[in-house]
């Protein structure tokens, strides 16, 4: 009796397992930038840590097939602050059951970085990049509809003689700045 | 040696003997009573049994059904080809009605076998209807002239997929009975033998009341339950929020009440404009609502 309701029991978690809930919040993302401040005339690097929910993955930058939507991280440059280079990590090849062949995917971390650069002159203060983490998600079932995460990062900009702290290394190494 | 008697006729005699006498002819007259009266009693607790078993159950099943089998909303809408596309049109036929986006891969998939269903079960009343959720129908009508799709296609809204219950994980598929009910609800990629299976129930049905034998074939998951949308929250002029209890100057003040509050998803919009542009934003939806809740206690 305990073996058949064990065996009940454990079915019962491979059906939830094999079907994920399709809930609408499979990804979270925040911004964070590599040193704690930034200088005038000299250039940041932000990243946009990605954590995307078991069981689902979201395009490459470069999807394998033409009608997949991409990933893309949009910032918005202002007068200070200016994008100068964003960095996509490379995908995961993964076998999904609509596909024949396997398709480039982000799945669980994933790393976005930005090369922001601080306009010369620019008086000490804090700025703000605004952007948003756009992505389309789907699991071996079913997909999402497009949609995107708000980001906002503060550049605080402090004067030359101030030494500026690194934060986040670990992140950082993942990313591979030209 | 006396001859003995076929026992038939030896009953017979005795009760003949029975009958004969007034006194026993007064017991058997009240036993007829007494048989009487007994019959009656079990026919009564008889018609009690019947009812509680097997009426009563039936009509709590058929009512059931008719929360399970809700009707399915009617809409209106253009096809990729410039042709009108009426639900009502298909009255009487099995309707198979899937939200699709080209940009899903499971989507995509089930297609060439919803083709194939077309063409065998068309005769028989089956009808097929594809609503895109694409943004734009230029890449849908790609799809539609490269697999020869045999069935019509419009591109869908945000207003139709709620009224439905909101289609969030696409493919969702809906099978129509002939009478106008929801049968059947698949989130994601579904085997077709299971959409056939189902079919072929739906099209031996006819469209007089409610099917209540009918079963989903394959396993049924909690995201296949049949859950339409509130017509009165979807056409509401505040998306998803139900403004029936407000008066036409509490609409007003509630209206301006949205308007001047800041939207938190970063959409940058107030709550009310939020709301009118993007029917999906759940954080905007659920601080819409509770401002109804306050603005009504506020007022109550």
């Amino acid at each position: 009796m305990r073996t058949l309701l064990c065996g009940v029991v454990l079915a019962l978690m491979a059906a939830g397992l094999g079907r994920a809930q399709y809930d609408h919040s499979v990804l979270e993302a925040r911004a964070v930038t590599a040193t704690d401040a930034a200088h005038s005339n000299s250039t940041l690097k932000m990243a946009v840590v990605v954590q995307v929910a078991a069981g689902y993955h979201i395009n490459d930058r470069k999807p394998s097939l033409d009608y997949l939507i991409p990933t893309e991280l949009k910032l918005e440059p202002s007068a200070e602050i200016t994008v100068k280079d964003v960095v996509y990590p490379k995908g995961t090849l993964k076998k999904l059951a609509f596909s024949d062949s396997a398709l480039s995917v982000y799945e669980g971390k994933v790393v976005v970085g930005a090369l922001l650069q601080v306009a010369k002159g620019v008086p000490p203060g804090s700025y703000f990049v605004k952007g948003k983490f756009a992505y389309q998600a789907c699991n071996d079932h079913a997909c999402l509809p497009p949609t995107s995460v708000p980001l906002e990062v503060t550049v605080r900009v402090v004067p030359r003689d101030v030494p500026l702290k690194q934060v986040d290394a670990d992140v950082f190494q993942r990313i591979q700045f030209e | 040696m006396e001859e003995q008697k076929p026992i038939e006729s030896s009953l017979q005699d005795k009760a003949q003997v029975v009958e004969s006498s007034p006194q026993n002819q007064k017991t058997v007259k009240k036993l007829k009573l007494l048989g009487g009266a007994l019959l009656g009693v079990i026919l009564v607790v008889g018609l009690y049994f019947v009812n509680r078993y097997w009426i009563s159950p039936a009509v709590k099943t058929q009512m059931k059904g008719s929360l399970d089998h809700p009707l399915a909303p009617g809409f209106s809408l253009t096809d990729i080809t410039g042709q009108p596309l009426k639900l009502s049109d298909y009255q009487g036929k099995v309707v198979m009605l899937d939200f699709w986006a080209t940009w899903c891969g499971p989507c995509r998939i089930e297609i060439p076998g919803f083709i194939q269903l077309q063409n065998q079960y068309r005769g028989q009343g089956l009808a097929i209807i594809g609503i895109s959720m694409d943004d734009d129908s230029k890449p849908v009508v790609e799809f539609f002239r490269e697999l020869h799709m045999n069935y019509p296609v419009a591109v869908g809204n945000d207003r139709l997929g709620e009224l439905y219950g909101g289609v969030l994980g696409l493919p969702t598929t809906f099978l129509i009975g002939r009478d106008g009910r929801i049968y059947a609800k698949h989130v994601g990629a579904t085997d077709l033998g299971i959409f056939e299976a189902e079919i072929k129930q739906l099209l031996a049905l006819s469209a007089n009341g409610e099917a209540t034998s009918f079963h989903q074939a394959g396993q049924v998951f909690a995201e296949d339950k049949i859950e339409l949308g509130n017509p009165t929250e979807v056409d509401s002029e505040v998306p998803g929020v139900d403004q029936t209890k407000l008066s036409a100057e509490q609409k007003e003040a509630f209206k301006k009440q949205l308007a001047d509050q800041q939207c938190t998803c970063g959409c940058k919009f107030n709550l009310l404009k939020c709301r009118q542009v993007d029917r999906k934003c759940g954080v905007s939806l659920k601080l819409a609502r509770q401002q109804l809740e306050a603005f009504l206690k506020n007022k109550g």
